[in-house]
């Protein structure tokens, strides 16, 4: 290890000067990935926890190992490859490339930014990287992908100063310019399964088209519950299964990494607008309004997005408080825009994107009231 | 009695706190007073290199209020007066001989009763303990001319490793109530003296304070926490400080009339051996207090505490506030995969590490950054080491941006550096929060 350390050292002080500059943020990332950056305090406090942002984002990319794995079998499934380890394979090959993609295109903007800037690559980006992948469609092209990063990291997060500045979640600006862009690669009934001439509805997309009720038209499509919880229907490669999010965030609860306020914040704001809908619903026969609150939380990108996206340290709102208007507003935001608009049944998206750009408000309002409760104190 | 129960803080479980016994210290060849102690501090000294001093000398006094002294702690030659960058003073070296003191008048409980605060103010300011006062904002020496709205004393040990206040004051009522005595006149509030579960039995005799209980996790001892919930600072106010220790000093110099010069320290941190408490001078040589060889690059030695503390070595000398010395290892390099190890040994609040299964066990940790300088991540963390309703992240933004008035009204005059050091500690985008609230203090005093 002493040789390697010794490598790093010799070829650190050569890229930092010459041709080769350019490749030094990359450099200076794995170097400092390799080996602890070895600074030492020198001033108080003089030691210093032993988190840091790489084990940081490396939790959070743990955290998602249950959904990649979940996702990729479901990726199989839905193509009808038989056999779990041949659904898994088939799967995971595919979404593979489009992580591969993500990561060459991101990190390439981020060492040019980088360079720019003067730093290194953050750890942001290693998050983002796995994110969108798995908000996609197995039948994404990969170009768009490619296109869909470079938009993300260079409109989403660099043109604001870079990561830890960003306004809106780059993962989701990124899926939200191909949504809009390349409408027919990413919704419809047919990106699904990853096999030509084959397709199918997502849950959400079969009850907004469903002409009875609507627990009785996921039923006619062989959705239930079960394989709605379990994840083993049409949707994005990482978003259908509930409980392999739930397993990424009881990992994030316990550590502490996602914020609890906003994942329990989403899901009431989610709940509760989906039980007022549910309430005002019994007067219609059929489509949204007449699918029960608890159905919601397992649709769609919802979990997901509360889990994974929402909690989006940079993006989200950043005080106590904030963190649960800014969750109720995504929470009920969604279920709006599932009911009632019957052009995009599902919702999570814009609704995380639309409490994104409401965080500073939310967070403006929190900090005026501190100010004001400091005022009064004197009174 | 105010009962106040913080939940917000942490105590880091540290190996080497010291043990509850007393020695000697192995000999006392040289003290110092070293002006950068004191905050903004521009000494005008009275005395040269080779000058021979009493105990209670005059070394140097305030250049802005000339009226503040700062006198010897022992008797001796002044050996030299060493000045660091711009040619700033920074410490005043006195080696030790024959123990001849400056004689002082001595006064009992009654005369002190009597006294006039006019005549307090120029007894105590005369005796060369002036600057154990402090003053909040800006956690300065206290201006004579101001009168404090309250003053505040905590004797609530929650710092890492700290020296426990009923130890270093031990046989010591007599002198802690002459002093409280004197103290207390200087501000027509109220005296406040903050106690835990473990100092109430001796602090609860004392005449003369309004007596509050804290408990919980650091930073509940820390003097800005406590004015924070019995009596917040707002722009405008101003509130003294002293520790209970230069309480007990100045009723000592009160009662004997000659400058006390006679400290306890706690020697502490993980690379002590069998770390206890050490009787020397004010302002002693380290080398003085306790036989260490310090390896330079291989251990850190910190005047204070391992959260606060200033980086010294064994020929440095104790700092004026402090009552502890502190030595930790220093950083070892670098670590393969760091990030990646399970951590079963690492410092962390995180529960990120396989040591949060072990929450009993005490570490060593080194002076290791462990990482490097990121963005800011709001994930309501920081907010969970700060026992005051003060948004760290955002102050510290409002900092940043030089934005005065912001700044104000999110609570700069209520914090200190040392307030938010646990924030610096547990922040995985490693940004130096103290160093931030400093510079708002700064431009905050420059704006007057």
């Amino acid at each position: 290890m002493k040789f390697l350390e010794r490598f790093l050292s010799s070829m650190d002080t050569k890229i930092s000067e010459g041709p080769f500059k350019i490749f030094h943020p990359m450099f200076g990332a794995i170097n400092n990935m390799l080996f602890t950056p070895g600074h030492a305090t020198s001033s108080g406090p003089h030691i210093r926890d032993s988190i840091d942002m790489k084990r940081f984002m490396g939790i959070v990319i743990f955290a998602l190992i249950p959904s990649i794995l979940v996702g990729s079998y479901n990726v199989g499934l839905q193509a009808g490859v038989e056999g779990l380890f041949a659904a898994f394979m088939f799967g995971f090959l595919k979404l593979l490339p489009i992580i591969v993609v993500t990561y060459a295109v991101g990190l390439g903007w981020e060492m040019i930014f980088g360079h720019i800037n003067g730093h290194d690559i953050h750890e942001g980006f290693l998050v983002t990287g796995i994110l969108l992948p798995l908000t996609l469609p197995p039948t994404i092209p990969l170009w768009q992908v490619a296109i869909a990063v470079s938009f993300g990291t260079v409109i989403g997060k660099e043109v604001f100063g870079g990561t830890g500045m960003n306004l809106l979640n780059p993962a989701l600006t990124a899926r939200a310019f191909l949504f809009f862009t390349y409408p027919g690669n990413i919704s419809g009934d047919s990106v699904w399964a990853a096999v030509d001439g084959y397709s199918g509805a997502t849950p959400l997309a079969a009850v907004a088209a469903s002409t009875v009720p609507a627990v009785e038209a996921l039923n006619a499509n062989g959705f239930t519950l079960d394989t709605m919880f379990f994840g083993f229907t049409a949707g994005s490669i990482g978003e259908t299964s509930t409980i392999a999010i739930l397993i990424g965030a009881a990992i994030l609860l316990f550590t502490g990494v996602g914020s609890w306020r906003i994942m329990l914040a989403t899901t009431i704001g989610a709940y509760g607008m989906a039980l007022i809908c549910q309430y005002f619903g019994t007067d219609v026969a059929s489509g949204m309004r007449t699918l029960p609150a608890h159905y919601h939380l397992v649709m769609g990108g919802f979990m997901f997005g509360a889990v994974f996206m929402a909690t989006d340290p940079v993006s989200a709102a950043g005080t106590d408080a904030g963190k649960w208007v800014y969750g109720i507003l995504i929470g009920v935001m969604v279920i709006l825009i599932r009911v009632f608009n019957p052009a995009y049944p599902e919702g999570m998206m814009l609704a995380i994107l639309f409490g994104n750009v409401f965080s500073p408000l939310i967070d403006h309002f929190v900090v005026q009231a501190n100010i004001k409760r400091r005022l009064n104190h004197g009174k | 009695m105010g009962v106040f129960k913080l939940k917000k803080g942490y105590d880091i479980p540290l190996q080497g706190s010291a043990d509850r016994r007393v020695e000697k210290a192995l000999k006392a060849s040289a003290v110092a007073v070293q002006p950068i102690d004191f905050r903004g501090l521009r000494p005008g000294m009275r005395v040269e290199e080779g000058d021979s001093v009493k105990r209670g000398s005059i070394l140097f006094v305030d250049k802005q209020r000339p009226e503040i002294l700062f006198r010897a702690p022992a008797a001796g030659t002044v050996r030299r007066i060493v000045r660091g960058e711009r040619r700033a003073i920074q410490r005043v070296i006195i080696d030790v001989s024959e123990d001849k003191a400056e004689e002082f008048p001595s006064f009992n409980r009654g005369q002190i009763a009597d006294m006039s605060v006019e005549d307090a103010r120029t007894l105590l300011l005369n005796s060369g303990l002036w600057p154990t006062l402090r003053q909040r904002p800006f956690c300065k020496i206290a201006d004579p001319d101001k009168s404090p709205k309250s003053i505040f004393i905590s004797a609530v040990d929650s710092a890492p490793l700290q020296a426990e206040t009923d130890m270093l004051l031990e046989g010591r009522e007599n002198d802690f109530q002459l002093g409280l005595d004197l103290i207390s006149k200087f501000s027509s509030g109220p005296t406040h003296l903050s106690v835990s579960a473990k100092t109430e039995a001796f602090f609860s005799k004392f005449e003369g304070v309004e007596l509050h209980q804290f408990s919980g996790p650091h930073p509940a001892g820390n003097i800005g926490v406590q004015i924070h919930h019995i009596d917040r600072i707002l722009a405008g106010d101003i509130v003294w400080y002293i520790s209970p220790r230069h309480v007990a000093q100045i009723g000592n110099f009160l009662a004997r009339g000659v400058y006390p010069n006679s400290k306890t320290y706690a020697l502490t941190g993980s690379e002590i051996i069998k770390p206890y408490y050490v009787k020397g001078l004010e302002g002693a040589l380290i080398s003085d207090l306790v036989d260490i060889n310090i390896a330079r690059n291989k251990q850190r030695l910190i005047s204070g505490n391992i959260l606060t503390g200033r980086q010294t070595a064994g020929d440095g000398y104790v700092g004026f506030y402090d009552d502890m010395i502190t030595l930790i290892p220093e950083l070892s390099g670098r670590r393969f995969l760091g990030w990646l190890q399970p951590g079963f040994n690492a410092n962390s609040f995180w529960r990120l590490f396989f040591s949060k299964l072990t929450p009993g066990k005490k570490l060593a940790p080194t002076t290791d950054i462990n990482g490097e300088e990121r963005a800011f991540v709001s994930t309501g963390e920081y907010e969970k080491v700060v026992p005051m309703d003060v948004l760290p992240v955002h102050l510290c933004k409002a900092i940043l941006v030089e934005d005065i008035e912001l700044m104000e009204q999110l609570g700069i005059y209520e914090t200190s550096p040392e307030d938010l050091a646990l924030c610096t500690y547990i922040c995985p985008s490693k940004i130096e929060f103290g160093d931030i609230i400093e510079q708002g203090i700064i431009a905050m005093e420059k704006e007057g």
